[in-house]
């Protein structure tokens, strides 16, 4: 089934565009790495997917029918998503903070249910992060942080989950150890949206690399097919040489600095 | 019980059980208690108002009066003591104007899609045109007009504003109960616009919240004037000690706001007697030296 089916969208930040008659489509399973220089429009697609920017033209269908169709609260019950999260981060406990995903699915008056609680602590356990349900969120850092954000977007559904930049400032290890999370999610079957800096990284989880270049999409494809030097060359406008990594078969790519161009 | 006239707790128990002959009894019943619930009154919705704009505006420097509610107030206060009405018309004006000045600014707001730097800067915009329009009232009017509106502007507690207290108290009481079930959109919303969108918090939430937090704002503007940083300072002294969480939040900004405004009121009543200090005065200077304590305390905001 199509999850996302956008149609000749046409977005950007008032009078500018970013996207002209975008085409593309998101099938259930996917996991897809977006791709690309800075100012590109990763963020933008991002935005354009959660409906935090609305397209100017266009039509997006989420499950076959207008996004627009659907509710607020009816949309997050079904797509999760993890934003960069650098401003506004408040000393609630980490618990409390997870249980910020159940609320779509709370009447007016819930606290918390049973189930709330059930899937709270499914969350919690699956990010690895029960010894910090206690502490505050301004206690932790920034690998602890991602990992309670997608604890709390699984608290609201493991579905479909969009995430902008989840290991951008992370180091490796917390890198991995999210990534590891993100692959298990969608071997369980959920699809996984999301924004990449790292191209390796993104080669070897991702099933799908949507690379954008000036509001286009450059290319589409399984990492074999997309992560080949001449392509990645023209996105980024570098030089690089691309090699298979022994274990996975995936590509990989490494830059090659300028002092050592001939 | 403090206030011109003092007594003990003994010979306060000692008049109520004497019945409503004596003066005293007066006093107690039909001044001094009705005072001290307006004070708790008063205090909570402007507390509890501050809490919610600060959450739906995201600015620690948000008060119950940052969209122009006092100044709606404070035309419509104006309008109805250049018209020589009586207090109940004075006070009946000043709510509608706060409302009209509320709606206004809220179609600014929605205009340009609920987020919170133009609905402040609209607030703002709004205010002064019509503290302008006060002003060129007061330009025009007779002086004892102009010192009955100043006096009604300026925040206090006394008698005369007690005709409608049991309607609007109980209105604020259920404005403020009704807020509290508001507590986990709170919550989410104090992280900012794309995280609440995203986690199913409508534009419908947000307008209710607004115009929860702008009639509370409104009736204590209406009741008894412009009582300055209640509204300011209790959210950020409740937050920073109790925690984030709304469900806390609004219950101890309601106490909090409702005994601080007693206490301030009761210093005013009782520092400088026979005169009576209004307590917008007292809680300028408690509040402002308060805060700035607590500011250096706590290094930040």
């Amino acid at each position: 089934m199509k999850i996302f089916d956008l149609q000749k969208i046409t977005a950007g930040y008032g009078k500018h565009l970013i996207f002209q008659e975008l085409d593309l489509s998101i099938s259930e399973g996917d996991f897809i790495s977006i791709i690309g220089p800075n100012g590109a429009g990763k963020s933008t697609l991002i935005k354009v997917l959660t409906g935090e920017i609305e397209p100017t033209e266009g039509d997006i269908l989420f499950k076959n029918a207008p996004r627009n169709s659907y509710k607020k609260n009816e949309l997050a019950r079904e797509i999760s998503i993890v934003h960069q999260f650098t401003e506004n981060i408040l000393p609630f406990r980490v618990y409390d903070f997870v249980k910020m995903g159940r609320f779509p699915h709370q009447k007016l008056w819930e606290i918390e249910t049973a189930r709330d609680t059930e899937i709270i602590l499914n969350a919690v356990n699956i990010t690895g992060i029960s010894s910090l349900a206690d502490r505050l969120l301004t206690e932790l850092s920034g690998g602890e942080l991602q990992l309670t954000h997608i604890a709390k977007a699984l608290a609201q559904n493991k579905n479909i989950i969009i995430l902008d930049e989840p290991v951008s400032h992370l180091d490796l290890k917390h890198s991995i150890e999210i990534m590891d999370i993100l692959y298990n999610l969608n071997k369980e079957g959920a699809t996984i949206i999301t924004v990449l800096h790292d191209i390796n990284i993104a080669s070897a989880y991702c099933s799908r690399i949507i690379g954008i270049k000036k509001g286009d999409i450059f290319f589409d494809g399984s990492p074999e097919d997309v992560i080949k030097y001449d392509l990645i060359e023209d996105l980024f406008d570098i030089v690089c040489i691309t090699r298979e990594n022994p274990i996975s078969g995936r590509p990989y790519i490494y830059p090659v600095p300028k002092h050592l161009q001939k | 019980m403090l206030g011109s006239v003092n007594f003990t707790p003994f010979e306060l128990l000692n008049i109520l059980a004497k019945g409503s002959k004596s003066t005293l009894y007066n006093i107690i019943v039909n001044l001094r208690i009705p005072r001290m619930i307006m004070a708790l009154i008063i205090g909570a919705s402007l507390s509890v108002s501050g809490t919610m704009f600060q959450a739906i505006l995201k600015n620690p420097l948000a008060d119950p009066y940052i969209i122009g509610v006092s100044a709606g107030a404070a035309l419509g206060a104006t309008i109805a003591t250049v018209l020589s009405l009586n207090y109940t018309f004075i006070l009946v004006f000043a709510f509608m104007g706060s409302i009209f000045t509320v709606t206004f600014v809220y179609l600014i707001f929605k205009g340009l899609k609920l987020s919170s730097t133009s609905l402040i800067l609209s607030g703002i915009a709004v205010s002064f045109i019509l503290t302008s329009s006060v002003l060129l009232i007061f330009s025009m009017s007779k002086s004892e007009d102009v010192h009955k509106a100043i006096m009604w502007l300026m925040g206090d507690l006394s008698i005369g504003r007690y005709n409608m207290l049991p309607q609007m108290g109980l209105l604020s009481i259920a404005v403020i109960i009704v807020s509290s079930i508001f507590h986990k959109h709170l919550d989410i919303i104090s992280f900012g616009e794309s995280f609440s969108k995203n986690s199913g918090i409508s534009v419908n939430n947000i307008r209710n919240i607004f115009w929860l937090a702008s009639l509370l704002s409104a009736i204590s503007v209406s009741l008894s004037g412009v009582i300055g940083f209640v509204g300011l300072i209790m959210p950020h002294i409740i937050r920073s000690t109790f925690g984030p969480d709304h469900l806390k939040l609004i219950p101890l900004a309601a106490m909090g706001g409702g005994l601080f405004l007693l206490i301030s009121d009761t210093i005013g009543r009782s520092i400088a007697p026979p005169f009576e200090i209004p307590v917008g005065i007292i809680t300028g200077f408690l509040g402002g030296i308060f805060f700035l304590i607590y500011m250096i305390k706590q290094k930040n905001i």
